[in-house]
């Protein structure tokens, strides 16, 4: 009995040392893809467009990403007259190229765009390749103030010919701009554009702190759509809560500067510093005395 | 109680005034000078460079430069010890002591002030700490109190010299030439009449009453310098204590390890004697006793608690990167010392200083983990930073700095040393009359 308890433990010993060696190799032998190349297109304010070059590479379950590879950016095909810029990722993997001014016509006559990108590879590597097609589109924010709601609209247009026309079953973000985010404007996290292509949204935060005058930023973002890429568009209103700021900043604090220190702080401090330097200096004179004194004795013991 | 032999004012004088360096005493300052030289380089390169060419970055911004300077304001405050409060509180056997720790607290400030600038990249700035500096900050206050700590310690040291070097100036003729211009130009007014006498040694009380609280600030405010700072490992109300009494130990450790070096190479066997080792011993050992307290409470109410935000640090420092360093520092600046000193053969020159290099090596590794471990781990998240500045170790740039700073510390020891005697000729004339017990 007490021997086969002795081979169990054994066993259970040997198994969570091989379960534990078997892990460690497999922590060490981590599978990485190679470098995986994408594009993002960005329209902010309906105005210029830019471009998100992406290099990630997948590390064992995560995405790292991958810095310092230059990336040619094309509008429609890969030859030299339709390049858009040059640019390196960096620490993050990202490179931003925004839509040149020399490009205008080409942003004007097109309804569909596509973008291709092809790395300029170092000695060794392969190159890649990455294409985004999209639909011209522009994003429009309104809002309507009855008696007692506010509501927000917004609509996303893509140009069909000359004209702009409204897309329907669009899901969009509606909110608020804050310092580190947008807030959302009411219980949802998104609507969606209906039959006419309008998403609206009741506008429920009327407590909302502005700015001094009560302006807020309402906001109407379209992220990471397959057809019309990403989309932001910002409204001001004046729907917020009269911002009181305390100007605290030219009062004396500890904080503020050197001219304005608090008057307690600069008693304490030059009563100690004229104290100590003042008994410095009276021991100074009473050295200068001994040197007089000294002068004088020996005046005396010459004479 | 024992007494010390009775000698003549002339046997005294001869005894202590100061020699040429002999052979040895010529390697050791030509040794010390060339590492100043080096120190002298790197920071030329430094200067030209900038601070890029030390391995500070954006979380280690306080490197060795800064432990440096801890260190020698620590060491600084042995002249108000052994000097002020010893005379205060009327130690009698205090007086071979007390020129040496004055040296040393004069040497140690000079190149606490200095080390300050060469952390700075751009020296020619610090005018700008005058022109605009602000009340507010601990830095100003540990600029004011140097300072005002560099003259009252060099005050001390001249006035409490002058009675010597009318001394000095009458052996002219066992001196030479060297210093005696030097000599005449410091005291040649001094006479020792009563009116001078009475002056300067009232002069001297009001001094050693001063140079007290100022010494006290000096700590106080460097380990503000941290503790105003809400990092882990530094957010301590115990901080200003905990420097003080680490202050006192290390000077304390100085000036054993001085008082076995002067004793040796000056042949003063007779005027430090073994009883001065022994009671500096008790003084050494009280002081790391308290240091010790002060160690336990820092670190182990903390880890008692183990925040979230300072785990990392305290895991670190007990059992991760700096644990060699810390239990290092632990043992033989403070664990190990006691042991020895506690009994009445560790008090003896030899084991002495053993004890006091321990205390002091000790001391210099206590203040790098004060600063450096820290710094590695803010509060706020590292983002995007690169995996180097999860770590520090000096250049070779900073090293030589160090080296050179340190040396330059021993230089001035060496200097002082060589010019002025090591113990007071007329106080130890005077003990001597008076029959002052040792």
């Amino acid at each position: 009995m007490k021997k086969s308890n002795h081979f169990k433990i054994v066993f259970i010993f040997l198994f969570f040392c091989g379960a534990s060696i078997n892990k460690a190799i497999a922590q060490d032998s981590v599978e990485v893809s190679p470098t995986i190349l994408g594009l993002r297109y960005f329209l902010p304010e309906n105005k210029v467009p830019y471009i998100i070059v992406n290099t990630k590479k997948k590390v064992g379950r995560k995405f790292e990403p991958v810095k310092n590879v230059t990336v040619n950016v094309y509008v429609n095909e890969a030859t030299a007259n339709n390049l858009l810029g040059k640019i390196t990722t960096a620490v993050n993997g990202e490179g931003r190229i925004a839509f040149p001014a020399s490009f205008k016509n080409t942003w004007d006559s097109l309804t569909t765009f596509k973008f291709v990108a092809e790395s300029v590879p170092g000695k060794g590597e392969e190159i890649l390749n990455a294409d985004l097609t999209i639909k011209k589109a522009i994003l429009v924010i309104d809002t309507l103030a009855g008696a007692d709601t506010r509501t927000i609209t917004a609509q996303l247009k893509e140009k069909t010919g000359n004209e702009w026309v409204a897309v329907k079953e669009i899901e969009m973000k509606l909110g608020v701009k804050r310092s580190l985010g947008n807030l959302t404007v009411g219980d949802a996290e998104s609507y969606t554009s209906d039959s006419t292509g309008t998403a609206s949204a009741e506008y429920k935060r009327d407590s909302m702190p502005g700015d001094e005058k009560g302006n807020l930023v309402l906001v109407a973002r379209v992220e990471d759509n397959d057809v019309y890429g990403n989309l932001v568009v910002e409204k001001p209103v004046s729907w917020g809560v009269k911002a009181k700021v305390e100007q605290n900043f030219w009062h004396r604090s500890l904080w503020s500067t050197g001219g304005r220190a608090p008057i307690w702080l600069l008693t304490i401090a030059f009563a100690i510093i004229i104290g100590v330097w003042g008994t410095l200096i009276y021991l100074l004179r009473q050295l200068l005395k001994m040197r007089k004194i000294g002068k004088a004795y020996q005046q005396k013991l010459t004479t | 109680m024992e007494k010390q032999q009775k000698f003549s004012p002339e046997k005294i004088t001869n005894d202590l005034l100061p020699t040429k360096f002999g052979r040895r005493g010529t390697i050791w300052t030509m040794t010390l000078l060339a590492i100043c030289a080096v120190g002298a380089f790197a920071y030329i390169q430094q200067l030209r460079k900038g601070l890029v060419v030390t391995n500070m970055g954006d979380y280690v911004s306080w490197g060795i430069y800064i432990s440096n300077f801890v260190f020698f304001v620590a060491i600084s405050l042995v002249g108000s010890l052994i000097t002020a409060i010893f005379r205060l509180a009327n130690v009698p056997w205090r007086t071979p002591l007390t020129r040496i720790s004055e040296m040393i607290a004069v040497s140690a400030i000079t190149f606490a002030a200095l080390i300050i600038i060469v952390d700075m990249g751009r020296p020619e700035r610090l005018f700008n700490l005058f022109l605009h500096g602000r009340i507010q900050s601990p830095i100003m206050w540990d600029v004011i109190v140097i300072t005002t700590y560099f003259f009252l310690s060099l005050f001390l040291l001249y006035i409490t010299l002058l009675p010597d070097i009318k001394i000095l100036i009458e052996a002219k003729d066992k001196l030479g030439k060297p210093f005696s211009k030097l000599y005449r130009w410091l005291a040649s007014f001094w006479k020792g009449t009563d009116q001078q006498e009475k002056m300067r040694d009232r002069s001297i009380t009001i001094l050693c009453i001063v140079i007290i609280p100022v010494a006290f600030c000096i700590h106080t405010v460097t380990s503000w310098l941290f503790a105003t700072t809400y990092r882990p490992g530094w957010d301590s109300t115990n901080f200003g204590a905990y420097f003080v009494s680490g202050a006192f130990l290390v000077g304390a450790g100085a000036v054993v390890v001085a008082m076995y070096v002067f004793r040796k190479v000056y042949k003063l066997e007779h005027y430090i004697t073994e009883r001065h080792f022994e009671k500096m011993g008790k003084i050494l050992v009280m002081l790391a006793l308290l240091y010790l307290y002060f160690n336990v409470n820092e670190y182990l109410v903390p880890a008692f608690k183990m925040k979230k935000s300072e785990e990392e640090h305290l895991t670190g420092l007990f059992s991760g990167e700096f644990a060699p360093m810390f239990w290092f520092a632990i043992f033989i600046g403070m664990i190990i010392p006691i042991l020895i000193l506690v009994f009445p053969k560790g008090r003896k020159p030899n084991a002495m200083f053993v004890a006091g290099i321990m205390v002091v090596i000790g001391a210099w590794f206590k203040r790098y983990l004060i600063v450096t471990p820290t710094m590695l781990h803010p509060f706020l998240p590292k983002y995007d930073a690169p995996a180097k500045y999860s770590h520090y170790f000096p250049s070779w740039y900073e090293w030589a700095i160090a080296m050179g700073s340190l040396a330059g510390v021993l230089l001035i020891i060496t200097f002082l040393a060589r010019i002025f005697p090591v113990i007071s000729i007329y106080k130890t004339i005077t003990d001597h009359e008076e029959e002052q017990p040792f």
